[in-house]
């Protein structure tokens, strides 16, 4: 009985030690971390951007060098949600200090985790294009993406025969004009439709919202309005966004098959100057890269035209804005900590190697307006002319986290022919007034 | 007697311990603890949880899509064991019998299943939109030149095809084990009383693999109610939603929609299916096998 028990109370000593071992570790691991933090802090940062991995770990490193806050870039595996990615850390008490994330995640975390950036300097930079939630500030927006309709000035050039200005596509006629003659001259169907539901759901029915006075604020007016009950089929923006999607469709390399048009293939064609034109955004850049596009090819955006007004601001403009903002976290970083993140954002705004190395290292075109380096590739070129033409409108309609999904399946069955504009209507008005 | 019952729950305990500790942190645990969430509101990340009741369990009888999706998942299951097994079956059946290159054969029906499955769905995925489209557009047969994944019916049908691709292999090697194992004594006695062909199969071989057939329908079962990784990959749930399998409506219940509560709750009910229909198949496959 006397061994049993003593064998007994080893175990259970055993596993004390066990549980104490693991404490014990983290214990000691975070005095270090203290020890050292008296001559260098070291933050964290998360990215949702897989492609600009590379690039903002050399941006760490040149910081570190600078300035002797170390940053550590965690990444956020393809296909990872970085939302879930991010909740991750949260609820296992490691949240990232800095987190690059989408305004509706942003939006999502704000109230209990994002250190308010009402005050800082760089807010006066990128004005339009910050995230202002109930009147105050709580993240940098990071880098600007715009989308419209991407163009390939050499393909469209060789079939017409002559020369092509993309500022004549300003309204639905214009566009449709070009397309049939494209048709007539031997491209058969310029139009490139991509079957992603993100791309469907968010990108282009998002125009809708976006394009309903060209602010956030108008895309909640629009949005409001669904929710209280309105009939989207009484909804100007709506009937004219079916009207050119229709026109697209009739133009469609992918008539046959609608559905069997994956967005690589997408990059694939417009590069190689099968189609003329593709509805989507500067970040499609690698993809048509990768396709095959000369890094100097003519390629550029004409508005997604909606209705025939050409004074229109929708059809002479393209939609762009802060489409990743970085949030610092207020409740599990020390003060320190907190500092040296807000010293990164400023490195990136003000600092001239900072600057430089954003657009150089991330190829993406920076928000701060401050920046003297003009993006690198024809799509992001195009974006800077249009910032500073004033060629842009800035909307960011915020929806619920899974109006992509909804809609963009809604989508894909209107562009299968599967399903009619009113079905798609009634389900757009279902699915926010289900959000009240 | 009393010394060595103590010994003996002493003896279990070193043995036990460590894997029962393990068994309750990772299961044990989060089930209790997402039991919890299911009556709460909470969306994923914030510090506040409401308790809410069972209002997550009336949203989840409300859900119609999560209802179509678990009927979808059904059939799905239905279908895909039924073709599981005769595949595996029948694959096992011929290469137990010392036919040329049978090690050869085994090997290459099993390789499918040491793929994973989101590489497998990839790999099918290209298939599928690519080589049969390229295939069908240089034959001129218009059926073939569209992807299998575009349409409703035949992306559900594709699912079920790669998943019979996958799992056969690996049943088959259950039912050769099966095969391996049956008595030579009892087979010898079958053919001296004349029992030849289907005769032997249906009353002597099929009774005596009761067991594998226990073991395999049991797997197929929970691996096909639960799959996620081959359904994300393949089709995504495309087009439009119509293969959203039941693992995969969960998901995106409590990660796209942020709505963890109600996620949970379709969960547990999940669970509850799946537990209780492998459970019944497993108790009558048991009373079914007879002893050599």
């Amino acid at each position: 009985m006397k061994r049993s028990i003593t064998v007994i109370s080893v175990v259970l000593m055993a596993l004390l030690m066990f549980t104490g071992c693991s404490k014990g570790s983290t214990e000691s691991a975070s005095t270090t971390a203290t020890a050292a933090s008296v001559s260098k802090v070291s933050i964290t940062l998360l990215n949702s951007k897989g492609e600009i991995q590379t690039g903002l770990e050399k941006i760490a490193a040149q910081f570190e060098k600078d300035k002797g806050i170390h940053v550590e870039v965690i990444a956020c595996g393809a296909g990872e949600v970085p939302y879930t990615k991010v909740t991750t850390m949260y609820n296992s008490g490691n949240a990232p200090t800095l987190a690059i994330l989408d305004p509706t995640d942003i939006v999502g975390l704000t109230k209990e985790y994002a250190l308010e950036l009402t005050g800082e300097a760089w807010t006066a930079e990128t004005d339009s294009l910050n995230l202002v939630i109930d009147g105050k500030i709580y993240s940098f927006p990071f880098c600007v993406e715009g989308r419209g309709i991407i163009y390939n000035k050499a393909a469209i050039e060789a079939t017409l025969g002559r020369e092509f200005d993309p500022r004549t596509i300003n309204s639905y006629s214009s566009f449709k004009a070009i397309l049939a003659e494209l048709r007539s001259k031997g491209m058969e169907n310029p139009v490139f439709i991509a079957k992603e539901d993100w791309s469907l759901g968010a990108h282009q029915l998002g125009f809708i919202y976006d394009a309903y006075d060209g602010t956030t604020a108008g895309s909640e007016v629009i949005i409001n309005e669904l929710k209280a009950g309105k009939d989207p089929l009484t909804i100007d923006r709506f009937n004219q966004f079916v009207d050119t999607m229709d026109l697209m469709l009739e133009y469609n390399f992918a008539k046959a098959d609608p559905l069997g048009a994956d967005y690589d293939q997408g990059a694939l064609e417009l590069a190689c100057g099968n189609v003329a034109f593709w509805p989507n955004g500067c970040w499609a850049w690698p993809n048509l890269v990768e396709g095959g596009a000369d890094a100097d090819g003519e390629f550029g955006f004409i508005s997604f035209v909606l209705g025939d007004d050409t004074s229109d601001f929708a059809n002479n403009s393209i939609q762009a804005s802060a489409s990743k903002q970085i949030m610092i976290d207020r409740v599990q970083a020390s003060a320190e900590q907190q500092a040296a993140a807000k010293e990164f954002i400023n490195y990136l705004v003000y600092d001239a190697t900072g600057q430089k190395m954003f657009v150089e290292e991330t190829a993406l075109i920076p928000a701060a307006k401050n920046n003297p380096n003009a993006p690198l590739d024809p799509l992001g070129q195009d974006i800077a002319e249009r910032t500073a033409e004033g060629r842009l409108y800035t909307s960011c309609f915020i929806a619920p986290s899974d109006h992509w999904s909804v809609m963009g399946a809604a989508m894909q069955k209107y562009i299968a022919g599967m399903s009619s504009k009113k079905e798609l209507a009634s389900t757009l008005s279902q699915y926010w007034k289900a959000q009240n | 007697m009393k010394k060595s019952t103590v010994s003996d729950i002493k003896a279990g305990a070193m043995f036990a311990l460590p894997g029962l500790l393990v068994f309750f942190l990772v299961v044990i645990i989060p089930f209790v603890y997402g039991f919890y969430l299911t009556f709460t509101d909470w969306n994923g990340v914030s510090q506040l949880k409401s308790f809410v009741g069972f209002r997550n369990y009336a949203d989840t009888f409300r859900d119609t899509e999560f209802w179509s999706s678990m009927w979808l998942t059904l059939r799905y299951v239905v279908i895909s064991v039924f073709l599981v097994n005769i595949v595996a079956f029948f694959l096992a059946y011929l290469l137990s019998n010392g036919i040329r290159g049978q090690n050869f054969f085994r090997a290459g029906f099993f390789t499918p299943n040491l793929i994973g499955g989101v590489v497998l769905g990839f790999i099918w995925k290209f298939i599928f939109s690519n080589v049969f489209t390229a295939v069908g557009k240089s034959l001129g047969a218009e059926w073939l030149s569209k992807s299998m994944l575009s349409a409703p019916k035949s992306a559900y049908f594709a699912l079920i095809l790669v998943t019979v691709w996958q799992l056969a292999g690996y049943m088959m090697l259950i039912y050769i084990a099966g095969f391996t194992g049956l008595s030579h004594d009892v087979l010898e006695a079958a053919s001296i009383d004349g029992a030849t062909g289907w005769r032997r199969m249906r009353s002597i071989i099929l009774p005596l693999m009761v067991p594998s057939f226990v073991i395999c329908i049991f797997l197929t079962l929970s691996r096909t109610f639960m799959v996620y990784d081959l359904n994300l990959t393949l089709t995504k749930g495309g087009p439009y939603a119509s293969t959203r399998l039941v693992a995969m409506h969960v998901y995106e219940k409590a990660f796209t929609s942020r709505n963890y509560g109600v996620g949970q709750a379709e969960a547990l009910f999940l669970f509850l299916v799946v537990a209780l229909i492998s459970g019944v198949q497993v108790w009558m496959g048991r009373k079914k096998e007879v002893s050599a």
